[in-house]
C-alpha cells in the first residue's frame, strides 16, 4: 500500500515543523513545569533544594499577606474591569456614532494603551503627587483639600484603577467598536419603524447583543488585571503599608527581594491556578450569552 | 562645557592613575594583564564613580572590566541569580554588610578577603580603613568585603528659617515635637519634617530614633520593637511624620526626600549623608543648610553608620584580578575622588588629601558636613533593622509597625504588637 502524494506531503511538514513545536513546547511548558518543581520545594540561598511536600501551599494559605492579597487583587480586578467595560463602551458608541470625527482625534483617543505601563505609571507619579502634582493644583482650583491619593489606603486602589482605566479603556472600545459594526442592521432598521427610543434600543437591542463582544474584551483584560504589576511596582511597590499588595506584587517581593523561591513559586502557581479560573469561567460564559 | 568636562575627567582619570603608577616599582600591577572581570554595581553615585573611572584601571593593570550597573533591586536580583546557579559570571559585585552580609555569608557568596589584604599595593593603606566598618563587614570570621564609603541619616536643616523663627537644633530627642511644632507655627508653607516613609525603606532612619530612644532590636533573644523605649520611638517618629510631614509621607524614601528639601519645601530632613550632593544639587541650598546628627534622647546617642562594600563571588575564576580591582577601588586614590562627589571616605585621613581639602574649603556646609560624617564615624553602630539572617524580612515588619502609626490606622502599641510576633518568629528561625 503507498502513501498518497498529499499525506506524504502532509508527514513532511509535521516532521519539517517538529523542531520548532518541539523548541517552543519546551520554552512554555520547562518554565511552567520548572515553578511547579520549586513550589514544592524548600530553596535556602546558596544550598541545594529539598523536598518540601506542601509546606509551601501551608505557609501561604496560612499567610495573612496572602489573603490581604487576594482581596486588593480582587478588589482592583473587578472595580478596574466594570470602569473599563462601561468606559470602553461609550468611547466605542461615541467612535461609532461619530463619523465625522477627525483622523487625529480617533488616533490620540485610542493612544494611551500604546503607551508601556512603566510610561503611565511615573506620567501618573508625578501628576498625584500629594506635594508637587497637578491633581492637587487642580483640586485646590475648586477649593477642595489636597488628596494624598497613591499615598492613602483609603484611596490608593480605586487611583490604580483609574490609572489603568486611562490606558486600557481604548483597548475595550477598540473590541467593542469591532462588535458594533457587526451588529445585523435588520435590527436597528425593525426598531426604528417600531419607533423604539434611543436609550431602548441600547439597552434592548445593542448591549444584548454585544454581550459576546464584551465577554471577549472581559477576558483579555482579566488576565492582566490579576496579574496586575508594572503600574503598581513604578508608583507604590504595594504600599501604603499593604494596600496595593497585589498577589503577583506579593509574589516579587518575595521572590525576588526576601529571596524566598519555593514560597513564592507556591504563590506564582496559585496565582496561575486562580487567573485560569477566571478565564475558563468567562469562557463558558461568553459561549452561553453567544448568539 | 561639554570640552570642559571632558578635561576634568581627562584630568581626574591622569590624578588616579600617576600615584598608583609612580608607586608601583614594588607592586606588579600588570600581573593579571589580559584578564576579563565582570563587575556588578549599583547606580548610585559610589558605583557611578567606579563605573566612570574603570579605564584609569585598566590602563594601570592591562585587566579588561565589565561593569553592568543596575538599581539597587535589580542588581540584588541579577546577583542572587547568578549566584545561586553557582555561576561565575560576577566577579565583584557591590554588597551592603548590614542588609544582606548575613545572608549572603550563610549562603556561602562571599570570598574571605582577609588573607588577600596581604598583597596589596604599597599605597592602598589597609590599615587606614574604619576599624568599626571592616568589623561590620566581618561575618564568620571572614571579611567579606571592604568598605566603600560610609553614610548615616542626618539631620540637613534651614538655618535660615531656623534663624528667622529663633529656633536651634534641639538638644535632645524629646524636643524635635517641640520644634517641628514651633516651624510648622512661624513658617507655615514649609514641611516642618520629613523622613523615610516606606515601609521597606524607613528601618535606616527610624533605627536612629529607635537606639537613641533606649531601644535595642533584640533583648534577652526575644524581638524589642515593642519595649516602652521602643513605642516611645514608634510614637515619636510616628507622630513627627504624620502631623509635621509631608501629604503622602508612607511613599517617600530618599529621593523624594532630597528633592522635598532641595526645593526648599522642608525645614528639616533626616536623610542619608550620601544625599549632599543631590540635595546641593543647583546650589539653592548651598549657604541655607546645617548638617546635625539626630539629638541623643534617654538612651544615648546612636547615630546609624553603614557601608557599601566591594565583595567578590566565591565562583569568581579571576580572584586574583578581582582582588587588584577591589584595592584599586577602595584605595586612597580613588576614595578621595569618592569624597569630592559628596561620598565620605571609610578612611579618616581622606581629610587631610590637599584636593579633599580644598573641596571643603570651598562651601561652609561641606565642612559641617564631614564633622558630622566623622561623628557618624566614631560613635555609629550598623543594626538597621534586627542582626539575623532574614535582616531584609525584619525591615518589612518594622516598617509595617511604623507606616500604621503614620497613616493613623493603629495606635503604636496595636501597630507594634503584630510586627513583634513576626518578628520573634524570624528570631526563632534564626536559632536554628
Amino acid at each position: 500500500m503507498s502513501l498518497s502524494a498529499s499525506s506524504r506531503q502532509r508527514g513532511a511538514i509535521a516532521l519539517l515543523s517538529l523542531p520548532a513545536v518541539f523548541f517552543t513546547a519546551l520554552m512554555v511548558v520547562f518554565p511552567v513545569g520548572y515553578t511547579i518543581w520549586l513550589s514544592f520545594r524548600s530553596a535556602p540561598l546558596g544550598h541545594a533544594t529539598q523536598f518540601a511536600g506542601l509546606a509551601n501551599y501551608a505557609q501561604l494559605f496560612h499567610s495573612g499577606s496572602f489573603w490581604n492579597s487576594i482581596e486588593v487583587s480582587l478588589a482592583l480586578y473587578l472595580l478596574s474591569l466594570a470602569l473599563q467595560l462601561i468606559a470602553g463602551t461609550y468611547l466605542a458608541l461615541l467612535l461609532f456614532h461619530a463619523r465625522r470625527m477627525p483622523a487625529i482625534l480617533r488616533s490620540i483617543l485610542i493612544s494611551p494603551f500604546m503607551v508601556p505601563p512603566v510610561v503611565v505609571g511615573m506620567m501618573f507619579l508625578v501628576i498625584l503627587d500629594p506635594s508637587l502634582g497637578a491633581a492637587n493644583w487642580i483640586l485646590s482650583l475648586f477649593g477642595l483639600p489636597p488628596s494624598a491619593w497613591l499615598a492613602s489606603p483609603q484611596w490608593v486602589i480605586p487611583t490604580i484603577a483609574l490609572i489603568d482605566t486611562w490606558q486600557w479603556t481604548p483597548f475595550v472600545a477598540l473590541i467593542v467598536l469591532g462588535g458594533l459594526q457587526s451588529l445585523p442592521p435588520s435590527v436597528y432598521e425593525a426598531a426604528k419603524i417600531d419607533g423604539a427610543p434611543a436609550h431602548l434600543v441600547f439597552w434592548r437591542i445593542t448591549l444584548p447583543l454585544l454581550l459576546p463582544t464584551l465577554m471577549t474584551a472581559a477576558i483579555l483584560r482579566s488576565v492582566d488585571l490579576l496579574r496586575f504589576f508594572d503600574i503598581i511596582y513604578v508608583t507604590t511597590q504595594g504600599g501604603p503599608l499593604d494596600a496595593s499588595d497585589t498577589l503577583n506584587v506579593l509574589g516579587f517581593h518575595i521572590g525576588f527581594e526576601l529571596f524566598q523561591f519555593g514560597y513564592a513559586s507556591a504563590l506564582a502557581v496559585t496565582l496561575t491556578a486562580m487567573v485560569f479560573g477566571v478565564v475558563l469561567s468567562l469562557n463558558r460564559l461568553r459561549k452561553a450569552v453567544a448568539w | 562645557m561639554v570640552a570642559r568636562l571632558v578635561k576634568r575627567v581627562s584630568a581626574a582619570a591622569l590624578a588616579l592613575s600617576l600615584p598608583l603608577g609612580a608607586h608601583a616599582a614594588g607592586f606588579d600591577w600588570q600581573k593579571y594583564k589580559g584578564q576579563t572581570l565582570d563587575v556588578l554595581v549599583d547606580n548610585n553615585p559610589i558605583g557611578q564613580v567606579i563605573a566612570n573611572n574603570v579605564a584609569a584601571f585598566e590602563k594601570l593593570t592591562g585587566i579588561n572590566v565589565k561593569v553592568d550597573i543596575f538599581t539597587e533591586q535589580q542588581m540584588r536580583q541579577r546577583l542572587v541569580t547568578v549566584l545561586d546557579s553557582n555561576s561565575s559570571q560576577v566577579d565583584v559585585f557591590m554588597t551592603l554588610p548590614s542588609r544582606e552580609g548575613q545572608q549572603f555569608s550563610g549562603a556561602g557568596w562571599y570570598t574571605d578577603l582577609a588573607p588577600m589584604t596581604k598583597d596589596a599595593s604599597p599605597d592602598y593603606d589597609f590599615a587606614g580603613l574604619s576599624p568599626a566598618l571592616l568589623k561590620a563587614a566581618t561575618f564568620d570570621g571572614k571579611l567579606t568585603s571592604i568598605p566603600m564609603n560610609i553614610e548615616g541619616p542626618v539631620l540637613y536643616y534651614r538655618t535660615d528659617i531656623f534663624k528667622k523663627c529663633n529656633l536651634t537644633v534641639p538638644a535632645s530627642l524629646s524636643g524635635m515635637l517641640d520644634t517641628a511644632k514651633a516651624l510648622k507655627k512661624c513658617n507655615a508653607a514649609t514641611t516642618p519634617f520629613v523622613s523615610r516613609g516606606l515601609r521597606d525603606a524607613l528601618a535606616y532612619t527610624y533605627s536612629v530614633f529607635f537606639h537613641n530612644m533606649g531601644g535595642h532590636y533584640i533583648e534577652n533573644g526575644k524581638s524589642g520593637l515593642c519595649s516602652p523605649a521602643g513605642l516611645s520611638a514608634l510614637s515619636l517618629y510616628g507622630d513627627l511624620q504624620k502631623h509635621y510631614g509631608p501629604l503622602g509621607v508612607v511613599n517617600y524614601s530618599f529621593y523624594q526626600i532630597s528633592s522635598l528639601y532641595r526645593d526648599g519645601r522642608a525645614a528639616m530632613a533626616f536623610e542619608s549623608s550620601n544625599e549632599l550632593s543631590d540635595v546641593m544639587q543647583g546650589g539653592a541650598r548651598l549657604n541655607d543648610t546645617g548638617i546635625a546628627l539626630l539629638p541623643p534622647g534617654p538612651g544615648g546617642s546612636h547615630p546609624t553608620a553603614i557601608a557599601w562594600g566591594l565583595a567578590m563571588s566565591p565562583y569568581s575564576t579571576h580572584k586574583g584580578a578581582a582582588w587588584y580591582l577591589i584595592q584599586w577601588a577602595t584605595s586612597p586614590a580613588i576614595q578621595a575622588k569618592d569624597e569630592i562627589a559628596g561620598i565620605a571616605a571609610p578612611r579618616p585621613a581622606i581629610a587631610q588629601d590637599p584636593q579633599v581639602k580644598a573641596w571643603l574649603a570651598a562651601a561652609p556646609v561641606r565642612q559641617v558636613w564631614q564633622n558630622a560624617v566623622n561623628q557618624l564615624a566614631n560613635t555609629g553602630t550598623s543594626n538597621v533593622g534586627y542582626p539575623i539572617t532574614d535582616n531584609p524580612e525584619s525591615r518589612q515588619y518594622i516598617g509595617e509597625a511604623v507606616d500604621k502609626v503614620i497613616v493613623g490606622s493603629d495606635k503604636p502599641d496595636a501597630a507594634c504588637a503584630p510586627a513583634d510576633q513576626s518578628l520573634n518568629a524570624l528570631i526563632a528561625k534564626d536559632k536554628k
